[in-house]
């Protein structure tokens, strides 16, 4: 079976020859771990550094994915700041830059590791600035990075993995362009506005979506960002989530669902209160469950397992302890809840963190691959 | 009637045009200062702690009472001082030294302010050193920090650690984030664990009581 005939399999709830394999990992692990393969990164000079781009996976002539021969490979990543121009630097020191991005956004990054920015101000943050800036939002192709999405994509196809289109959902476009305070505050005080916002950042997230597939970047299934949950639960209440976001998902799914596309959906944090929600609007996996968030496969593959799939779960606090006991058993018990199912895909429960050692890595996944076979 | 049920109840509604104004009707109807923060302002925030942690109320719901809370502070505050009313204890929070997260800080802040203390807020990125200044330069009884990293938690066994040989009586401290556990917070010899922000100020109230008395 190849990866794409495997994943698409899962993602269905049909029974695949194993569990696929897929995961992420931290900057600093990746640079480490790299380091140790004799493959480091290549620098990029011309990215621009709004995240840790100048050394993205995807820009690498090789990915961990590749490496790992793990079963998916994600693609197109639109880039939806309202100017696509290089940030502003404001301060600078051998850790951080303090820089204004093309969404107005005052951020503070660090320049060796990655990880969320410091919020330090939005300049967008009242609709009359909104309606000011809202015409920059316009889809085109320079939201893509083609040179390098192309030779990956191609890369993918030729080993038959599944390739998703990967892209944000519109909570987590717009927290970058208002933070999460203003959009949450203007959720209860200024809801005609929030809903302008989302409608135009799912109009053009669709928009962008055919663009890639006119350009013949066609895609397997979708991954769609949204981190809308911390650690306890949700951001905001269910109530408020079938107000906002609910019709705007449900949209923005259909588009793929019409492509025969599966929609993996991803949000850190405790979303338990709403799953259903999310089910309701088209999300066939979800990932990363966060052990830490009490988002344990075990309990919600019994409860969910019929009508929906999952990536992930795999606690990296156990993994952190690189005891390879501790680790078999995580791996275990896991995959014995989740693979009667069948809609079960391996992920770390969030990214592989800088304490993993590359052993305790190559020792997980033998297990994952050894425990995960159905035949 | 008196006013400060509808001082409390425009704080739980995040009404930030009528809490300044009830503050106001409360002190021309010759209402202690201490009595609308206490009974008004306070008590309305007290309930909206409740029901986040009874997950009645939600982030967006705290954010826009804390907003009504400070608007009425800002009528408040200059009769707290005249009346020589002062914030039962202080507060230094701040996330540690290698990690940037703040809107769970945020919300622990404004927790602790509506639990009734003097917030200093350090910001993120704080290291031990930073967080003993500012235990040096007045008096602190708590010192509450977070981490949303497994990578930078370590980093508050170091901070607590140094807090502990660095300051003599050491305030009360206490941890949280996404990552923290109340074993970790026993690991490394923290006062407190707060799962939430709700909790997190609740325990705050206890450690500091507890220390006081």
């Amino acid at each position: 079976m190849t990866s794409k005939e495997r994943v698409a399999r899962t993602l269905a709830r049909r029974q695949p020859d194993r569990v696929p394999i897929y995961d992420k990992f931290w900057f600093e692990t990746e640079r480490q771990w790299r380091e140790q393969l004799g493959c480091p990164f290549v620098f990029h000079p011309e990215r621009s550094r709004f995240d840790w781009g100048a050394t993205s996976p995807e820009t690498q002539s090789r990915t961990l994915w590749e490496i790992f021969d793990l079963d998916i490979t994600e693609v197109a990543w639109p880039d939806y700041r309202l100017r696509l121009v290089e940030p502003t630097v404001i301060e600078e020191t051998d850790e951080w830059v303090l820089q204004r991005d093309g969404n107005e956004a005052v951020l503070r990054w660090w320049k060796h590791k990655m990880g969320t920015p410091e919020h330090v101000a939005f300049g967008i943050d009242t609709p009359e600035k909104w309606t000011e800036l809202k015409p920059l939002l316009t889809p085109s192709r320079e939201r893509v990075r083609w040179d390098e999405f192309w030779p990956l994509y191609r890369r993918a196809r030729a080993a038959e993995r599944f390739i998703c289109f990967c892209t944000v959902e519109p909570f987590e476009m717009v927290k970058d362009v208002l933070g999460h305070e203003i959009m949450l505050k203007a959720m209860l005080k200024q809801p005609e506005w929030i809903h302008d916002i989302f409608d135009t950042y799912t109009r053009v997230a669709i928009r962008m979506f055919e663009l890639v597939e006119a350009e013949g970047m066609t895609c397997d299934g979708a991954f769609i960002y949204g981190d809308m949950a911390y650690n306890t639960g949700p951001f905001m209440s269910p109530k408020h989530f079938r107000e906002f976001l609910k019709p705007y998902h449900k949209r923005m799914f259909a588009e793929f669902h019409k492509r025969g596309m599966p929609v993996i959906f991803h949000s850190d944090g405790d979303i338990r209160l709403v799953l259903e929600d999310l089910i309701e609007s088209g999300v066939d996996a979800i990932n990363p469950l966060e052990a830490k968030a009490n988002m344990d496969v075990r309990e919600l593959a019994p409860a969910y397992g019929d009508r929906l799939g999952f990536v992930g779960g795999i606690d990296v606090r156990v993994l952190m302890t690189n005891d390879p006991d501790k680790v078999r058993e995580e791996v275990r018990s896991k995959l014995a809840a989740a693979m009667p199912y069948h809609g079960y895909i391996y992920h770390s429960d969030h990214s592989v963190p800088p304490g993993v050692t590359l052993e305790t890595y190559r020792t997980l996944l033998d297990e994952v691959r050894r425990l995960g076979r159905y035949d | 009637m008196s006013v400060l049920p509808e001082i409390a109840q425009a704080v739980i509604d995040g009404d930030e045009q009528q809490a300044p104004k009830l503050v106001e009707q409360a002190l021309s109807d010759g209402v202690a200062a201490k009595a609308v923060l206490q009974d008004g302002l306070l008590a309305g925030m007290s309930e909206v702690g409740r029901r986040f942690r009874d997950g009645e109320f939600f982030i967006p719901e705290v954010l826009i009472a804390a907003e009504a809370m400070k608007a009425g502070m800002e009528v408040l505050r200059p009769h707290l001082v005249a009346q020589g009313v002062k914030a039962e204890a202080t507060a230094v929070i701040g996330t540690v030294r290698g990690d940037l997260h703040d809107i769970g800080k945020h919300l622990v802040g404004t927790m602790l302010e509506g639990a009734g203390f003097e917030v200093v807020d350090l910001g993120v990125d704080v290291s031990a050193d930073k967080f003993i200044e500012a235990c040096r330069e007045r008096p602190v009884h708590l010192v509450a920090m977070s981490a949303l990293l497994t990578t930078t938690m370590p980093q508050m066994e170091t901070t607590v650690k140094q807090l502990r040989e660095g300051l003599d009586p050491p305030p009360a401290i206490m941890i949280g984030g996404a990552p923290v556990t109340q074993a970790y917070a026993d690991q490394i010899g923290a006062d407190g664990y707060g799962r939430d922000a709700a909790t997190g100020a609740e325990v705050a109230k206890d450690l500091c009581f507890k220390k006081a008395s």
